[in-house]
């Protein structure tokens, strides 16, 4: 099967309302496997509305989203499985440390096996140059330190489709660089889809398959991955 | 037959993971337990010396003890709901427990008896400490009546309390006044079981046999059936934005 045209996720006239206010207003869009769809607009645009929608956070007002062909009304829990998510807020408790905070997140998503869960965290600190910080309660780390931790807690249970808010927020060059890397990996060995949000235009057009610019709610284009270097993005803005 | 089996299975130890993890949190930060109980122990204190400068060398009737336990007990669940649901979503860790694979229902039962846990360890002390500081006149002698005093008398109130806490901790989460709203929405939820406890507490102490604290005890399971269904039947609206 060819796998970029297997859609893996289906948004249906997306609304979100709050009070009289469409933070999302009648959004439409698909997304194949193993591709990058990033999305930008400017601030109060909806990209968190609906990130947050995606990763189940919050339940739209109107409209479907299909993930894998599933019904997310019908099958939360087994969709949640297979997606990860990053937002604005830190997931991970400041008490105890990126070990069993990790520990913790793997088990959530039914991983219980101590030997294969403690060589996968181990493994993954050393990636991300935390092994000295392994034991540490995570309240002693940098904002950046954090928002690796949280980037190895969204991959912990190896999922298909992730979600990030502004994943790179806080990081330094060479990280933000090897985690570019490592996700486009993903993408290729494993077939991982990405939908992730960011201000930073050129990160954007460097990773991403197709862009979705929101304005006021409602998508102003979505860009595909030919157009991706001829567009002024902010001029949809 | 099977699945049903593996997915109790694996129900039950998502249940047992959540309830770990706020152990383990709580047991990281026991300066928090250790001030709510320096409140209660303080409070018991300041009661029992005003007794005692009033009534001096007389015991503490059994009412007033009971009454003055079950006063701080009360306060003491306010601060332990403000970590159940309130710092959680403060913190935005509530959202990490959403966006997985958890079902809304294992999240409240193991916040029940995350609460349940929490109140009976600062109950235990205050029991050990106020039985020592009030000496309270108690006429319950024997191991049996000691035992129904603990389950009847203890057990089963405090874990009425929790489930009443953990339903106030997640209705008032989402509420910009949260130290407002939650004593606000905890009193009419305890205030009819209030009289049923103590009554039952001051009967217990005083050696009453079981079948006259029936009806004080039947009130209080099904106040703790009406909390526990109602906090099931809008958990998935409790737990959504």
């Amino acid at each position: 099967m060819d796998k970029i045209n297997k859609i893996i996720l289906n948004c249906e006239n997306i609304s979100k309302q709050f009070g009289f206010f469409f933070a999302l207003n009648k959004i439409s869009f698909t997304v194949n496997e193993s591709t990058i769809l990033g999305i930008v607009g400017a601030n109060g645009a909806g990209k968190t509305t609906l990130i947050n929608i995606l990763s189940g956070l919050s339940a739209p007002t109107t409209g479907k989203i299909l993930i894998k062909g599933m019904n997310y009304k019908v099958n939360e829990r087994n969709i949640k499985r297979f997606i990860g998510t990053i937002t604005s807020k830190s997931f991970l408790y400041e008490e105890l440390s990126i070990y069993e905070n990790l520990k913790f997140f793997s088990k959530l998503y039914a991983i219980y096996d101590k030997v294969e869960t403690s060589k996968t965290i181990e493994q993954a600190a050393a990636n991300f140059n935390l092994s000295d910080w392994l034991y540490e309660p995570v309240s002693y780390l940098s904002t950046g330190m954090k928002q690796k931790v949280e980037i190895m807690r969204v991959l912990i249970h190896d999922p298909s489709i992730l979600f990030l808010d502004e994943p790179f927020s806080g990081l330094d060059f060479n990280t933000i660089n090897m985690l570019i890397t490592m996700l486009i990996n993903l993408k290729e060995k494993k077939n991982l889809t990405l939908v992730f949000t960011s201000h930073n235009i050129e990160l954007i057009r460097r990773i991403s398959d197709a862009i979705l610019i929101l304005k006021r709610g409602k998508i102003s284009k979505i860009v595909p991955k030919d157009e991706i270097d001829e567009i002024k993005i902010e001029s949809y803005y | 037959m099977n699945e049903k089996k593996d997915s109790k299975n694996s129900n039950l130890k998502l249940f047992y993971t959540v309830l770990q993890k706020d152990v383990k949190s709580e047991i990281k930060q026991i300066s928090d337990i250790f001030a709510i109980i320096l409140f209660g122990i303080i409070s018991v204190f300041i009661f029992s010396s005003a007794y005692n400068t009033i009534n001096l060398g007389t015991a503490m009737p059994t009412s007033i003890f009971v009454t003055q336990i079950w006063l701080i007990i009360f306060f003491t669940l306010i601060f332990i709901m403000i970590k159940l649901f309130v710092q959680e979503k403060e913190k935005g860790t509530l959202d990490g427990l959403k966006a997985s694979p958890v079902s809304k229902i294992i999240l409240l039962t193991s916040k029940i008896v995350f609460c349940f846990i929490l109140l009976s360890f600062i109950e235990l002390i205050l029991l050990i400490f106020s039985f020592f500081i009030s000496i309270p006149s108690v006429n319950a002698s024997n191991l049996i009546e000691f035992v129904n005093y603990i389950i009847f008398g203890i057990i089963i109130p405090t874990l009425d309390l929790s489930v009443c806490g953990t339903l106030v901790s997640a209705l008032s989460m989402y509420a910009k006044n949260k130290s407002f709203v939650l004593p606000l929405l905890l009193f009419p939820i305890i205030l009819p079981i209030t009289s049923p406890i103590i009554a039952l507490n001051i009967k217990l102490l005083e050696g009453e046999i079981l079948s006259t604290v029936l009806l004080e005890l039947l009130f209080v399971v099904a106040h703790t059936v009406l909390m526990f269904s109602i906090l099931m039947l809008v958990s998935e609206e409790l737990l959504s934005e």
